[in-house]
């Protein structure tokens, strides 16, 4: 009587899987555009500090122009081992902050060839732990400055728009 | 020949190879943007120097924070809370005198100097006097004694034709006068040895907040776009091949680096 028909027995028709790989790839693609290549693995733990106004290093880094090196507590192993706590990673290497000048020149002569920049517009970026004492980078300006490495860059993170600056004041 | 039919390619794999790469590129990029505050260490100095040289109380914006981040700002205490408002004074320190005359000045902000093209004439005409002066005496005696000197001299000299271009561009607007502000104004951060670096941050956050807008806000009245927006694409096409767009830029923000230069001493904390 019903009008109705019961289809028992027949599989539902697959679905059109075609145009999969066309929302894949395009995934892909804004993942390619929106993100950086990582360098290196961080050995030292580290919260961005915030602020305002800041000054994009991709440029520079496009022209390999920047070195970071990243200053906080290690991730393994012990912090009283280094000055203050405060361990400073140098690429692979985990050191105090003595050893930067060292560092750098190692690094400014493994520069690509035709490399015009001069030593003091390489940038030295530094990625700071937002609770490490500032004393510790004014040692290493100290050490950047007698071997003639100008410029250098804080790190930070972008503030949101409507949080405050992240300072703990206790 | 007789009409073969091209099988057509199974594509079914294709979203497994473009997932591959997709967790390819998950795994090896960030998310985060590298960025900072650049910042300049002075040259180191071959001479000993006994001290330093005295500068004006007026001239000096000074903020000092202590190991528990609470701050001294110039003549008050910042509570950390308000620390959103030290842009607005750093503004103000810097534009107090700003277009002001002689009588109506105040006395413990940076006085500005009113430069003309007499101005700029007159001191380019010195330096190139006493430049001809050195050529001179360096013929005469070809040791070492006078290269320093004429060093300086040189530097004196490029300065001042930077202040000459910058003035040039200045007056296109039919400006006469161009005030600059006194040489040794400057901000002046003295920190402790344990003073976080998030607070090290928020000031100098708050310093490039109110530097940039000053010069947005002039760079909106002379060429009717922002000073960053320059900026921005300067550095990002610095080495692209655009001859009309990039020396205007070029010579645009310089002259806003003139009118509104960026003098910050990190003074290093003592023991």
């Amino acid at each position: 009587m019903s009008k109705f028909k019961k289809n028992e027995g027949k599989s539902a028709p697959a679905i059109n899987t075609s145009s999969l790989p066309d929302i894949v790839f395009m995934l892909l693609f804004f993942f390619m555009v929106a993100t950086t290549t990582k360098d290196i693995d961080p050995m030292v733990r580290i919260n961005n500090a915030t602020g305002v106004g800041l000054t994009d290093l991709t440029p520079y880094k496009q022209r390999s122009e920047v070195d970071f090196v990243y200053l906080g507590k290690p991730i393994v192993g012990d912090a009283s081992k280094f000055d203050k706590g405060v361990a400073v990673q140098y690429d692979g290497i985990l050191g105090n902050i003595d050893k930067i000048d060292e560092w750098k020149s190692d690094k400014y002569t493994q520069k690509p060839k035709g490399f015009a920049t001069p030593k003091e517009k390489v940038v030295t970026c530094f990625k700071v732990d937002e609770q490490v004492p500032v004393g510790i980078l004014f040692d290493a300006k100290k050490e950047l400055q007698n071997a003639d490495f100008n410029t250098i860059a804080y790190h930070a993170a972008e503030r949101g728009n409507n949080k405050g600056y992240s300072i703990d004041n206790n | 020949m007789s009409k073969r039919e091209i099988p057509e390619i199974n594509a079914g794999s294709m979203a497994d190879i473009a997932f591959l790469l997709l967790i390819f590129f998950l795994v090896t990029t960030t998310m985060d943007k590298d960025a900072g505050y650049l910042r300049q260490i002075p040259k180191k100095l071959d001479i000993e120097m006994e001290k330093p040289p005295k500068v004006e109380e007026k001239n000096i914006y000074e903020i000092k924070i202590n190991d528990r981040q609470e701050m001294f700002v110039r003549d008050s205490i910042l509570p950390v809370e308000e620390i959103d408002n030290l842009h607005r004074r750093i503004k103000h320190f810097f534009l107090a005198n700003r277009g002001k005359s002689a009588g109506e000045r105040k006395l413990n902000y940076p006085y500005y100097a009113n430069i003309t093209r007499q101005v700029i004439d007159g001191g380019l005409a010195q330096v190139n006097a006493e430049i001809e002066r050195i050529e001179a005496e360096m013929e005469r005696d070809p040791s070492d004694y006078w290269g320093q000197y004429y060093e300086l001299q040189m530097n004196k000299l490029s300065e001042w034709e930077k202040k000459q271009r910058a003035f040039d561009l200045y007056s296109e607007s039919g400006a006469t006068i161009m005030p600059e502000i006194a040489r040794e104004a400057h901000i002046r951060i003295v920190p402790q040895i344990a003073t976080d670096y998030s607070a090290f941050i928020a000031i100098q956050s708050e310093i490039q907040r109110a530097i940039t807008e000053m010069r947005d806000e002039e760079s909106m009245k002379l060429f009717n776009i922002k000073y960053s927006t320059m900026e921005k694409f300067y550095e990002q096409n610095k080495n692209e091949d655009m001859p009309t767009i990039l020396p205007l830029y070029k010579e645009r923000l310089e002259l806003l680096k003139i009118l509104f230069p960026e003098k910050i001493i990190e003074v290093a904390p003592k023991n």
